[in-house]
């Protein structure tokens, strides 16, 4: 890159200092990883403030890469019309909620939103279900049969852990936990301010959520 | 500009429109947002709403005050100054590359215990500025006249200490260096610090020695605590229950930080793995419930019995650390010299690989959980490890200052005059030798064992070689070393001044070395492994390590005389005994005094009623809030059902009225589609059908909204209105 057209201004450095929670130099690397995203016509700083850049593009960046969330990262953190594609700015924004200095906060609300699939504003069985195949990588939910089952309850005895038991049947007998453990209101859904109080307890939580350039 | 946005949404004719409730909700939501003194940053909302709340707050045609500007300025300065300050306890950006790097591949599991070692690394680094300002700097500044030639003393030792002629002196400058030998007469050891009497200088360098170590173990005990605060949950824990719960598990389980695909599929697995284990711990809790109480005092019995089991080795292994070091130190002119000058270390280090094995197998045996399993293993590492230590110094306490014995050959000097000449330096030099070998023992398994293991892994493909496979980066064995080492440094801090900088540079080493194993010849581990639990763990046992450290410290400084001959405490009872002599030397009479009350029992009575006293006030001011969380959480719960109740209750009054216009509404435990909350970012709890596509109401321009086809749940049951007084009647 080099070359002064794809600086950006020292007023909106400043600005968008005020604004996220980045350093000048994150910023500043932000954005040429931005360009380097667009064709290569498009470059200019005028223009990168403006292109909105298709998710498919977006998610070939390493650091998005493997993540098992990254659509709804995209789509949590898109504001144009049809959601399926990142401004510089909303890039920025994302970049800001996971970055270091990002109060504890605004990451449980992020991740609330990120976890919310079905974006109703509350966390039901079936985010939570969709949450938990997506950290365990499984597939659909499985069925499981009772011969199966009753193995398993009855073995625990044994070296259970050994054995490959279905992750439906976890699903299925822990989801209750979950949600005693985080409703406080009793409605059979996990809001906003439930959810960060669950999270508050976690003090792995703010430094897991953290992606950096 | 609320109403254009529900304008623009659309209105069919008779259709739910926007509700007065819900439009006063926003307001009221847009008065406090503006009105907030929160940072505009802090704000959950997408950058071009920022920009608005922003201008909002302070519209740009408005002139600023000069109070205001300043005070913006301020705290623009302030906030920079603030992260630079993090920065710097961070290490200056010292290793972030590779920390990233770590992160990226294994997680932060893995990660924390290199940042670990950074803390320990900056921890060490603090203590040499501390010393080398206070003692060095001030030593070669002054330079202090030679005090002269020691005292002739005459000394009437056992014939059996004479040396033997005909023993092959070893005078390799190599083994020199390893044994400590070579800095004798360096300010590495206590030995060479020398300074004239007190009255001579202003500044009493005896005072400044005595102190920095007191001083930096003070420092290093604020920094770990305030470590392992950190790590705690934020929020107290009502129901005394001190595991995390599984929905917080859940939801902080994945790193975000990961980059490597496959790094992510073994995290996934890890993740599976853990939960799996959740469902066994808890199937095994319901059956520890149903037991009889026989059967449960058979458990009890067999975990009894292997813990005295395990406690009964431990003990083996201390005796015969206890053993190694009295029979090094009491035969030094030996021809097996060479090797006894290591055998104290060697058998530390044996005890400490063995010991662990042992104690996985012993309790294998048995049937615990898997958590179960771990948390007792890590216990006795930890007790293994911190006794040995512990026992080492006591062997050392007793044949040098004839600690626990009898004290004949101590009798006319207060140490053993007759084997030590300068025993300061002799235990420096034990130390100083404990840990060389603990580095040169890292770099040996590194070298010697974890890389020929990786190699003959790739070679050869039998069944012994899948079975063997890779070595396995265990956190909690590695983090368990560097805290002894850290513990052995700061046991020889009175001893060995410089010892700190010495394991600056090993921890410097160490991070490559240690990095290189982990990248190259290890796998990652199959459980998951949480930082904040362990990192408490830790921190925990190094503070633990630190008191192990303070107190020989504080018996030594207090209690035992120095050497006669070298040194900086040559004429004093204890080394304590320099502030009463500078007290009354420096300070005047009524400083003296004050001193005096303050060190006296008419203070310390008062002042731990009082601390009392503070303390009942804290735990009482809790339980009240913990009282009052639990009736507020029922409050909650009362007013959720309460508010179901009048919408089923006015929904059937209203269906009496107009049958077939009103479903019945859902309660809450079915799909609740048309339930949004309210909240911030989100999209009004009384948005029509077909409602906006992104989150967050878009402040600044509503003109850009349209909805999208087919987002969103299905077009949701027909909200109810509150009915207008017309109908009703």
């Amino acid at each position: 890159m080099g070359g002064s057209g794809s600086r950006l201004s020292k007023e909106l450095l400043a600005e968008y200092q005020d604004l996220t929670f980045l350093t000048k130099q994150e910023i500043l690397l932000a954005h040429k990883r931005f360009c380097e995203l667009l064709p290569q016509e498009h470059r200019s700083v005028e223009e990168s403030l403006r292109a909105q850049v298709p998710f498919e593009q977006i998610l070939s960046l390493p650091e998005l890469k493997a993540n098992p969330f990254k659509e709804r990262i995209c789509r949590v953190f898109s504001t144009s019309p049809t959601r399926d594609s990142l401004s510089f700015e909303d890039f920025l924004d994302l970049l800001s909620v996971f970055s270091d200095t990002a109060t504890p906060d605004i990451k449980s609300h992020y991740a609330f939103r990120i976890f919310d699939f079905d974006d109703d504003g509350t966390l039901n069985r079936e985010d939570l279900s969709r949450l938990v195949n997506c950290l365990t990588g499984e597939g659909e939910d499985t069925r499981l049969s009772v011969s199966e089952m009753k193995q398993l309850v009855d073995n625990v005895s044994s070296r259970a852990r050994e054995r490959e038991g279905r992750l439906g049947l976890w699903l299925k007998l822990s989801l209750p936990q979950i949600l005693e453990e985080s409703d406080i209101d009793r409605d059979g859904t996990i809001n906003l301010s439930e959810f960060q109080h669950v999270i508050s307890r976690s003090p792995d939580f703010a430094s897991s959520f953290k992606i950096v350039l | 500009m609320l109403r254009q946005w529900s304008v623009q949404s659309g209105q069919g004719p008779g259709g739910p429109e926007l509700e007065p409730a819900a439009e006063g909700l926003w307001e009221s939501e847009m008065e406090r947002l503006c009105a907030s003194r929160a940072a505009v940053r802090t704000l959950p909302y997408a950058m071009a709403d920022k920009r608005f709340i922003r201008q909002l707050r302070e519209p740009e045609g408005v002139k600023t005050s000069c109070w205001q500007s300043w005070q913006r300025r301020r705290q623009m300065a302030g906030r920079r100054l603030g992260e630079a300050a993090q920065r710097l306890a961070r290490g200056c950006g010292l290793w972030e590359g590779s920390l990233y790097e770590i992160g990226g591949l294994f997680g932060t599991g893995i990660q924390s215990y290199f940042t670990f070692l950074r803390f320990l690394l900056l921890l060490n680094l603090l203590t040499v500025l501390v010393t080398a300002g206070f003692v060095l700097l001030p030593l070669a500044w002054l330079h202090p006249p030679d005090p002269g030639p020691a005292m002739n003393l005459t000394l009437q030792c056992p014939s059996s200490h004479q040396p033997q002629t005909g023993v092959p002196k070893f005078h390799n400058q190599l083994w020199n260096v390893l044994t400590g030998r070579a800095f004798s007469n360096t300010y590495l050891f206590y030995g060479a610090y020398r300074v004239g009497p007190e009255s001579s200088s202003a500044y009493s360098i005896r005072l400044a020695y005595l102190l920095s170590p007191l001083a930096c173990l003070l420092l290093c005990f604020c920094g770990t605590l305030r470590r392992m605060v950190k790590g705690l949950p934020q929020k107290p824990l009502l129901d005394g229950d001190y595991r995390v719960p599984l929905s917080s598990k859940v939801f902080s389980s994945w790193d975000f930080c990961i980059q490597v695909q496959e790094a992510a599929t073994i995290k996934k697995h890890a993740i599976s793995n853990e939960f799996k284990m959740e469902l066994e711990e808890s199937h095994r809790f319901q059956l520890v419930q149903q037991q009889s109480p026989a059967q449960r005092a058979c458990h009890l019995l067999s975990y009894l019995r292997v813990n005295i089991l395990i406690g009964l080795l431990v003990v083996g292994a201390i005796s015969a650390i206890f053993w190694a070091t009295k029979y090094s130190q009491d035969n030094k002119e030996e021809s097996l010299f060479v090797l006894l000058q290591y055998l104290p270390p060697g058998v530390i280090a044996l005890v400490n690989f063995l010991g662990p094995l042992l104690f996985v197998f012993l309790v294998q045996l048995e049937n615990y959980s898997p958590n179960t399993e771990v948390n007792l293993i890590l216990i006795w590492c930890v007790v293994l490890k911190l006794a040995s230590l512990g026992m080492f110094s006591f062997s050392l306490g007793q044949t040098v200052l004839c600690i626990g014995r009898n004290k004949t050959s101590c009798e006319p000097y207060g140490y053993n005059a007759c084997d030590y000449q300068c025993w300061e330096n002799s235990v420096g030099q034990e130390l100083y030798k404990l840990s060389t070998f603990n580095f040169l023992l890292t770099v040996a398994f590194a070298f010697l064992v974890s890389l020929p293991r990786r190699l003959l892994v790739e070679r050869f493909s039998g069944r012994f070689w899948t079975w063997l496979d890779r070595e396995e980066f265990l956190v909690p064995k590695n983090v368990l070393d560097i805290v002894a080492a850290q513990t052995v440094t700061w046991m020889g801090l009175f001893y060995c001044p410089l010892l700190p900088l010495l394991n600056s540079i090993f921890i410097f080493l160490t991070f490559y070395i240690k990095k290189y194993t982990l990248l190259r010849n290890s796998r990652a581990s199959r459980r998951l492994f949480r930082a904040s639990s362990s990192t408490f763990f830790f921190q925990l046992v190094l503070l633990l390590g630190l008191l192990l450290a303070v107190v020989p410290l504080g018996y030594v400084v207090t209690s035992i005389h120095s050497s006669w001959d070298c040194g900086l405490f040559t004429n004093y009872s204890a080394p304590w005994q320099v502030v009463p002599e500078l007290v009354a030397l420096r300070l005047p009479p009524p400083g003296q005094r004050a001193l005096h009350y303050l060190s006296s029992h008419a203070f310390s009575f008062p002042l731990l009623l009082t601390l009392s006293l503070v303390l009942t006030v804290c735990v009482s001011q809790s339980q009240a809030n913990a009282r009052a969380i639990r009736g507020l959480r029922k409050q909650l719960l009362w007013q959720v059902q309460e508010k179901w109740h009048l919408v089923e209750d006015l929904s059937r009054l209203l269906r009496e009225l107009d049958p077939g216009e009103y479903p019945c509404p859902e309660s809450p435990h079915s799909r609740a589609s048309h339930r949004r909350p309210f909240c911030p970012g989100f999209p009004c709890p009384g948005s029509p059908g077909p409602r906006p596509p992104w989150p967050g109401p878009s402040l600044a321009d509503p003109g850009l909204r349209s909805p999208g086809p087919g987002h969103g749940p299905p077009r949701p049951a027909r909200r109810f209105r509150l009915p207008s007084g017309m109908e009703l009647q």
